[in-house]
C-alpha cells in the first residue's frame, strides 16, 4: 500500500468519525429533547419516557459503534 | 487467550512506528520490545512511544502489575496439537524450558517452529481480576441474600440495604416491564442480577488505581453477549415453542418470501449480541483511553506544567466514567431484557390475557 493510500485511509477514518459523531449527536439530542418535552408535559409518565429514551439512545449508539469500528479498521489497517 | 483489538492495533502501530525509526536508529525498537513486557517503567521510554505504552496497559499481560510494580507472575498453560499439555508456574520457567518463547506481541510461540500453540490457556491478569470480582460479587450477594432472609419484615440495613435497592429496581423497572411475562421474568431474575452485578463490579473495579477493567476486553463482552444470545433464543423456544420461533424467522411475510426473509431475520438475530458486545467494549475502552491519554500528556512533554491541566481533566473524566460504569451495566441488562421481550413477542401477552 502506497503512502498516498495510507494517507487517504487516515483521512477517511478521521472524516468518518467526525460525520458519525455529528449524526449520532444530533440524533440523540433530538431524542433527549423529545423525551424531556414528553416528561414535562406529562410528569407522571416521566419514568416510561426515560426508559424508552435510553433504549432508543442505545440503539442509535449501536449504529454509531458500527461506523466507528469501520473507521478504526481504516485507521489501523 | 483473549486477544484485544486495542493491543493488536497498537502492536501494528508500533511496527509501523518501528519501520519509521529503524532507518534512524535501532535502539528505539529494542527498548520498546524489551521494556514492554519486562517492566512497566515509563521513565526510559522515548516520547513518541509514551502513548503506545500507556495504551498497552489496557491489554492483558502474563504478569500481575500494580501500576509499575510487578507483583507476581501468572501461570502459563499451553496445549499443543490438542493432546500435549504444558504447565509453567511463571514466565521464567517457560523461558527456561526452551520449548516456548514470546513473539513481539507477547504471544506464546514455539521455539522450534515459531508457530502459535494450538490453544493458549494461560491465566492472564484480566482472567485473574475476573476471578477477584466474581468472588467479591458472590460474597456480597450471598451476604445480602442471607440478611434479607433473616430480616423478614424489618427495615434493611447495611449490605442488604445497598443491594436490595438495586435488585428491586432491576426486578421491577428493568426485567418485569420489558420481558412482559411475569413467569419468565421471575425465572430469569438470577441471570439478570448476576449479569448486572458482574458488569458493574468489573466497571467499578477498573476505576480503582492500578486495576484493569476486563469489560474493556472484547473477549469478555463477546462471551457475555453470546450467553445473552443463547438465553434469548432458548427462552423464546421454550415459551413459544420451536414452531413459533421458526415462524418468527419469516417475519410475518408470506411463505414464498422465505429465501429473502430468513437470511435477513438471522442477521437481525446476530446483530443484537454483536451490538451488545461492541457497545460495552467500546464504552469501557474509550474512557480508559481518554484517561491514559490525558496522563500521557505529562510524560509526552516531560514537564510538570501540564500536570494541573491533565489532572483536572482526568478527574472530570473519572466522574464521567463512574456514571458510564453504572449506565453500561444498566443498558446491557435492560437491552437483554428488551430482546427477550421482543423474542417472546405476543406469546407473553397471551399469558396476561389468561390471568
Amino acid at each position: 500500500m502506497g503512502e498516498l493510500a495510507k494517507a487517504m485511509a487516515y483521512l477517511s477514518a478521521g472524516l468518518g468519525v467526525g460525520i458519525t459523531v455529528f449524526g449520532v449527536g444530533s440524533g440523540i439530542g433530538r431524542l433527549a429533547a423529545a423525551a424531556l418535552e414528553a416528561a414535562s408535559r406529562q410528569p407522571e409518565a416521566a419514568g416510561d419516557a426515560r426508559t424508552t429514551m435510553i433504549i432508543a439512545a442505545a440503539l442509535i449508539e449501536g449504529t454509531a459503534l458500527f461506523a466507528i469500528i469501520v473507521c478504526i479498521l481504516l485507521a489501523f489497517k | 487467550m483473549y486477544t484485544i483489538p486495542a493491543e493488536n492495533l497498537l502492536a501494528d502501530q508500533s511496527e509501523h512506528h518501528k519501520d519509521a525509526h529503524d532507518t534512524s536508529s535501532t535502539s528505539h525498537s529494542d527498548a520498546h520490545s524489551s521494556s514492554a513486557h519486562d517492566s512497566h517503567d515509563l521513565s526510559n521510554v522515548p516520547k513518541e512511544q509514551v502513548f503506545e505504552h500507556l495504551l498497552g496497559e489496557l491489554g492483558d499481560h502474563h504478569g500481575l502489575y500494580w501500576g509499575p510494580y510487578h507483583i507476581a507472575d501468572l501461570p502459563h498453560m499451553v496445549y499443543t496439537n490438542g493432546t500435549e499439555f504444558y504447565y509453567y508456574p511463571n514466565t521464567k520457567a517457560l523461558l527456561e524450558s526452551g520449548k516456548f518463547t514470546f513473539d513481539k506481541k507477547h504471544q506464546i510461540i514455539s521455539t522450534a517452529t515459531q508457530e502459535k500453540p494450538w490453544f493458549d490457556l494461560s491465566i492472564t491478569n484480566l482472567v485473574f481480576y475476573q476471578w477477584v470480582v466474581m468472588l467479591i460479587v458472590f460474597f456480597v450477594l450471598i451476604t445480602a441474600g442471607r440478611k434479607a432472609k433473616k430480616a423478614k419484615g424489618d427495615a434493611p440495613k447495611g449490605v442488604h440495604n445497598l443491594i436490595e435497592v438495586v435488585a428491586v429496581y432491576i426486578r421491577d423497572e428493568v426485567v418485569m416491564q420489558n420481558v412482559g411475562s411475569k413467569k419468565v421474568g421471575e425465572r430469569l431474575m438470577p441471570y439478570f442480577l448476576g449479569l448486572f452485578f458482574f458488569i458493574l463490579g468489573a466497571n467499578l473495579f477498573g476505576l480503582l488505581p492500578g486495576m484493569h477493567t476486563y469489560t474493556g476486553a472484547i473477549g469478555v463482552t463477546a462471551a457475555l453477549a453470546i450467553t445473552a444470545f443463547v438465553i434469548i433464543n432458548l427462552t423464546a423456544i421454550k415459551e413459544a415453542g420451536i414452531k413459533a420461533w421458526l415462524h418468527h424467522l419469516l417475519g410475518g411475510a408470506p411463505a414464498w418470501l422465505a429465501p429473502i426473509m430468513i437470511p435477513i431475520e438471522i442477521v437481525g438475530l446476530i446483530t443484537k449480541p454483536f451490538a451488545l458486545t461492541v457497545r460495552l467494549f467500546a464504552n469501557m475502552t474509550a474512557g480508559h483511553i481518554i484517561l491514559l491519554s490525558l496522563v500521557g500528556l505529562i510524560l509526552f512533554f516531560k514537564s510538570l506544567v501540564w500536570a494541573p491541566i491533565a489532572v483536572s481533566f482526568s478527574v472530570f473524566i473519572y466522574f464521567l466514567e463512574l456514571l458510564v460504569a453504572f449506565l453500561q451495566a444498566y443498558i446491557f441488562t435492560l437491552l437483554t431484557a428488551v430482546f427477550i421481550g421482543l423474542a417472546l413477542g405476543d406469546h407473553a401477552h397471551e399469558e396476561h390475557a389468561h390471568h
